[in-house]
């Protein structure tokens, strides 16, 4: 046990000493303050037009039951639109305001916005050579002369990923707490967030309909986001052992994370795409109630294809790992 | 010299890279990166119970008292507040720049009366029949952007008598609407308009109420012109309702189209263009002043 844990310590500082982790940061702080200046923007014109937030979501309900009404918007986008503004209603009826800007709301939607796309990308950034890039260098025969079993070299990278997967969520969701607070003030944890809308058809279910903290919302937010993260990381370990090449695996990674993204857009009348992973990313969209990308997913079937990606992953990776020979 | 021999005496099974700042930083590290590793698995974990068994949550707010409607003098007040609502006419469709005669006729008045005049929001939507919006006035979320105007446009009707709500406006041909149909559509369509009156004036005690009249857009087609005699029944069935309110206004437009269709009309034929829409954007300022 101790001979793992030092095994781990090792991999954590040696993906740290490569400055993968600074370099998350860093783009985080590149990026985020991007978004806030946009989102400033947008409430800044919201506040200049309407005098009212409850007109701000009124109008909202409007434009879209507009486009429902336009023939030439497609259906699936209508469906979309007939829940969203239902959404807005309920928030309306119970005079609850659904986008109240400040930071704690922009940081919930920061991570619902990049869990198919943003977050997976910075997992990759760790994930996609942490074994191949070993076999680049020759490092590995380093590594496997040791006399430690096989198992437990993949096994401590295996758990140093997932330290860094765990570390990386809390980071840009904090980075962006503390950047969207200096322009929306920190406030806003105890305000109420209702979840629980069930897409059912083409209307909501609002029977178990609730509401809960945004505190408690960003949370649960950051669990979902954590486990699609740790669906992509562990592909992407597979990957990076099957593949011989660093740029190879992160190439062939970033590729599967964003056809997952086009598909979802437009697979919605090619019913098995949804047993695909990267159409299934998107877990927080869940907790918001929006309708899935392709009808029959739901939560737990999401958590289900996910859950068997990455067990078929991880279970190829340390077969390979363990048996394969290591030539030059 | 001796630090080094410590770690050599360890088990050690890699080449660890030497340095003090890496026996320092993995501690730190380590329980940071264990630290969120819990908290992360404590949210799915709450996310999935929430989902699956969800409790009562938090109490929400009750619903704080509505605004209060504003008062009738206009003179009195800064700033006005104008409130649009009603079917695709008051959307603007046909408008290749999308504004309109409301956005139009906010800009006019806000030079002719001198004062700020404020557009709340635009809530109609394409294809609206009267029986759709005396419904939506029902509830209490629209009905509290109503009742924050000083000014409220609309128009309703010409869906409940065209019967086209569901194509947006594409029936280029005028053959399909006989003036017979339409006529006959009359009579359960005017108790509609009389609703949403007074639906309108219960939700807004005070607020001038401004209802832009129906045109024939098929003036210049020989067989429909008869639909003329109807408008203009519906038209004046307006007028009554207005008269009736006190502080309520029809806009007449139908003459604009008659002579004018291919000016004033947009290439569907049924709904004004930019140019149409500016004229009864300069009625409304004329009306109003």
């Amino acid at each position: 046990m101790a001979n793992l844990l030092s095994l781990v310590q090792n991999e954590t500082l040696k993906v740290w000493k490569k400055k993968r982790f600074a370099v998350i940061v860093l783009v985080l702080l590149v990026l985020i303050p991007i978004f806030v200046y946009a989102q400033l923007k947008i409430s800044q014109n919201n506040a200049a037009k309407f005098a009212d937030w409850r007109s701000v979501v009124q109008q909202r309900i409007t434009d879209n039951m507009n486009a429902i009404a336009s023939d030439r918007i497609p259906e699936e986008w209508k469906k979309w639109r007939r829940s969203l503004v239902q959404q807005l209603q309920y928030y309306l009826d119970r005079d609850v305001n659904p986008d109240t800007p400040n930071a704690v709301t922009f940081t919930a939607t920061f991570l619902e916005n990049s869990v198919t796309m943003f977050i997976p990308l910075m997992v990759l950034a760790i994930a996609s050579d942490l074994v191949s890039s070993e076999r680049a260098s020759g490092t590995i025969k380093m590594l496997l002369t040791r006399p430690v079993r096989r198992w437990k070299i993949l096994t401590s990278k295996l758990i140093a990923l997932t330290l860094y997967v765990s570390l990386i969520i809390p980071t840009a969701a904090l980075l962006s707490y503390l950047i969207a607070g200096l322009a929306f003030g920190y406030e806003g944890w105890g305000a109420p967030v209702f979840v629980g809308f069930r897409v059912n058809g083409t209307a909501i279910e609002t029977s178990s309909v609730h509401a809960i903290t945004q505190g408690a919302y960003l949370l649960m937010e950051m669990g979902l986001v954590w486990f699609s993260a740790m669906t992509v990381a562990a592909i992407s370990f597979m990957v990076s052992v099957l593949l011989q090449s660093a740029a190879a695996s992160l190439v062939t990674m970033m590729a599967a994370v964003i056809s997952g993204a086009i598909l979802a857009n437009m697979a919605s009348s090619w019913s098995s795409a949804k047993y695909l992973f990267n159409v299934n990313l998107n877990l927080t969209s869940y907790l918001q109630g929006t309708p899935p990308p392709i009808e029959g997913m739901s939560l737990g079937f999401s958590l289900v294809v996910l859950a068997v990606w990455g067990a078929v992953s991880l279970t190829t990776a340390f077969a390979v790992f363990t048996k394969r020979d290591v030539l030059n | 010299m001796a630090e080094d021999s410590k770690t050599e005496s360890e088990f050690d099974p890699l080449p660890r890279p030497p340095g003090r700042a890496s026996s320092k930083l993995w501690p730190i590290l380590g329980f940071t990166m264990l630290g969120c590793a819990i908290l992360m698995l404590a949210g799915f974990v709450w996310s999935l119970k929430d989902a699956w068994f969800p409790s009562h949550g938090m109490a929400v707010p009750e619903p704080s008292a509505s605004a209060r409607p504003p008062q009738g003098d206009w003179a009195a007040k800064q700033e006005l507040k104008a409130i649009a609502l009603g079917d695709s006419l008051t959307r603007g469709m046909g408008d290749r720049t999308g504004d309109g005669y409301v956005r139009d006729s906010i800009v006019k008045l806000n030079e002719s009366l001198g004062k700020k005049v404020r557009l709340l929001g635009n809530l109609a939507i394409n294809g609206l029949t009267a029986t759709r919006l005396n419904q939506q006035l029902e509830q209490p979320s629209y009905a509290s952007s109503v009742m924050q105007a000083d000014l409220i446009l609309f128009t309703i009707g010409g869906n409940d008598l065209f019967r086209i709500a569901q194509s947006g406006g594409s029936i280029a041909q005028g053959g399909d609407v006989s003036p017979e149909r339409l006529k006959a559509k009359l009579p359960e369509a005017k108790p509609r308009l009389e609703a949403t009156f007074s639906k309108l004036r219960r939700i807004n005690p005070y607020a001038r109420i401004v209802y832009v009249g129906l045109f024939n857009p098929f003036y210049d087609v020989p067989e429909a012109r008869g639909i003329s005699e109807t408008i203009a029944e519906w038209n004046a069935y307006a007028q009554k309702l207005a008269a009736l309110d006190g502080n309520a206004t029809v806009i007449p437009t139908y003459d604009l189209f008659e002579s004018n269709a291919a000016r004033y009309l947009s290439s569907d034929h049924f709904h004004p263009n930019e140019m149409g829409y500016g004229r009864i954007a300069e009625r409304i300022d004329q009306a109003l002043n």
